[in-house]
């Protein structure tokens, strides 16, 4: 609710005065509507683990969904005007969705991101003076908090970047499982020990998760969770278990490993997925198209 | 350095003692040797040293007096001895979750070999024919944190089959099993077998062990209590006591039967009892 909130003041902050007067108001309480109809989902991560590993865009060689999608993200911070970022953003929502990705599913996961963009957008908006000029001014203190046109048109352009940038990140991981990126990042010649260490997280998550899931129920069970004062202390005492148990686990993973012959860089096989004429038109097109639109519309 | 070698043994203790961190002693004076094909059950209550013993066996831990020899040939503990022992001994962990590392089933199957520094077509054939003996195939792109207790199981299984030791240890694997995949967990135990694979499973389960092992190890206080073929183990009903152990429900059965052979399985059991 709070995001819907931040949403639409934000957006209203980004349009009023630049656009006729019904046009900020509209678009404002339209996106808050939409925010607050589909509320942010707890375990994401985990979702977007399952969304990612079935989607239909899976099957694409992950070094060219990596390299497309870093190549769009850096078109997208080059951008000069608003529309670029804005139509690939559209875009890479409607291509997750082909994908197999409701957009339901994808506005629900947008939420978070949509939670700080606004809060930016919203710091870089507002401008404290002492005189009362621009689009709005609000007295405060001795002087005046303003929309200026500049830092306006500066807030909507630095925001649909970011809204671009996201969009392209999200893509990607709704489309690639993480090991598999970071298989990308290790051909890159990204530090082994940098590499290693996010597949060990990776996979830890899911079993930190579920060890804790498991502690928490078993303590519901027992009414751990009575009261707020007991609350408290049910959780402390869940996540120093959580602490203890995770030291444990991971000395006997260290020895699961050791036992398999490890000898400290952490490799797998996997069954190449190799560049299809298809996919690799189909991203072109979308690198040519971003290409074209900055070149065209500035 | 060849000493004492016999024509099939490939794993020996001779006299391995080994110390907690905590200053507890896990293994005292222990000696046992393993032979090739052997489908040992290893026995005793929690804490007697059984899971000590098998990463001990498998170079996770070093002995802290005595020696390990893989092969005739003494283990140091020096990381290439290790690997040596290590690639000849697989092991499978109770908890599949402490095991499986990688994003999907056939990379996971793939970690060990591609330790073992095989070539890429190597590790591929290997995956494939752990997958194809496993009946993983369907599986092979999940995540593992998608699969059920009894389907981990099997991937850990895969996991050390692909590595293609000589000997596979198997720390409770029936641990939490359903009925279903303990039996399916019992076929592939005797896929592995007629495959030559000596097999040494840690279990607190009489009964699979009278019907399953050609051989019993039964640990106490981190002692080797007894070492025998399963008749000659499960008769001493004082060391089963003492042990914490029960004698097989067949073994009672044959008893109460007056029945001259006590049969190892149910099957047998209504053969003989036609008889």
């Amino acid at each position: 609710m709070l995001t819907a909130l931040l949403a639409a003041v934000a957006v209203w902050s980004l349009l009023v005065g630049a656009f006729p007067a019904p046009v900020p108001v509209v678009t404002g309480g339209l996106l808050a509507v939409v925010l607050a109809l589909h509320r942010h989902e707890h375990g994401a991560v985990l979702h977007m683990d399952h969304l990612a590993r079935n989607s239909h865009w899976s099957k694409v060689n992950p070094m060219l969904k990596t390299m497309s999608c870093l190549l769009l993200l850096c078109l997208c911070l080059m951008a000069r005007t608003v529309w670029p970022p804005l139509s690939l953003a559209i875009v890479l929502a409607v291509l997750s969705r082909a994908g197999g990705v409701r957009f339901r599913t994808y506005q629900a996961l947008l939420a978070a991101p949509a939670a700080f963009l606004s809060v930016s957008a919203l710091a870089l908006v507002w401008t404290y003076s002492a005189s009362d000029s621009g689009w709005i001014s609000i007295r405060f203190g001795t002087g005046y908090l303003v929309i200026g046109a500049a830092a306006q048109a500066t807030a909507r352009l630095v925001t649909a970047r970011a809204l671009g940038a996201v969009s392209c990140l999200y893509f990607l991981s709704l489309s690639t499982p993480l090991p598999e990126v970071l298989e990308v990042l290790r051909r890159l010649h990204a530090p082994a020990v940098v590499v290693d260490l996010a597949l060990l997280i990776y996979r830890y998550i899911f079993l930190l998760l579920a060890t804790c899931e498991t502690m928490r129920d078993a303590a519901a069970s027992r009414l751990g969770f009575g009261g707020l004062r007991r609350s408290v202390r049910t959780t402390g005492i869940i996540y120093g278990n959580l602490l203890a148990r995770s030291f444990r686990r991971a000395q006997a993973c260290f020895d699961a490993m050791e036992s398999r012959c490890c000898t400290g860089s952490i490799r797998f096989w996997t069954r190449p997925k190799p560049v299809r004429p298809m996919h690799a038109a189909v991203l072109c097109l979308l690198v040519g198209g971003m290409v074209a639109a900055l070149v065209c519309g500035g | 350095m060849i000493k004492g070698k016999k024509m099939d043994e490939i794993l020996r203790f001779e006299r391995v003692w080994y110390r907690y961190e905590e200053g507890r002693m896990a293994l005292t004076d222990f000696s046992v040797t393993v032979r090739a094909g052997e489908r040992i059950a290893v026995l005793g209550e929690n804490g007697a040293g059984k899971s000590t013993f098998f990463l001990l066996a498998n170079g996770v831990l070093r002995p802290e007096k005595g020696t390990v020899l893989w092969n005739g040939v003494p283990i140091g503990r020096d990381v290439k001895s290790l690997n040596a022992l290590r690639k000849g001994v697989g092991l499978v962990f109770q908890d599949p979750d402490v095991q499986i590392l990688a994003g999907t089933v056939a990379e996971e199957i793939s970690f060990g070999p591609v330790n073992l520094g095989l070539s890429l077509a190597q590790v591929s054939r290997r995956v494939e024919a752990a997958l194809d003996t496993f009946a993983l195939q369907p599986y092979r792109d999940r995540a593992p944190q998608s699969l059920s207790g009894g389907e981990k199981k099997r991937v850990t299984l895969a996991d050390a089959a692909a590595m293609d030791p000589q000997l596979l240890l198997l720390d409770e694997p029936a641990a939490s099993l359903d009925p279903v995949h303990a039996r399916q967990l019992e076929e592939y135990l005797a896929l592995l077998s007629r495959r030559g694979l000596a097999l040494m499973v840690a279990t607190h389960d009489v009964d699979f062990a009278w019907r399953w092992a050609d051989r019993v190890l039964v640990f106490h206080n981190g002692t080797l209590a007894a070492d025998g073929g399963p008749t000659q183990i499960f008769e001493q009903e004082e060391l089963l006591r003492r042990c914490g152990l029960e004698q097989p429900v067949l073994i009672r059965i044959a008893r109460i039967l007056g029945l001259k052979r006590a049969p190892r399985t149910v099957e047998e059991l209504e053969q003989e009892w036609r008889v």
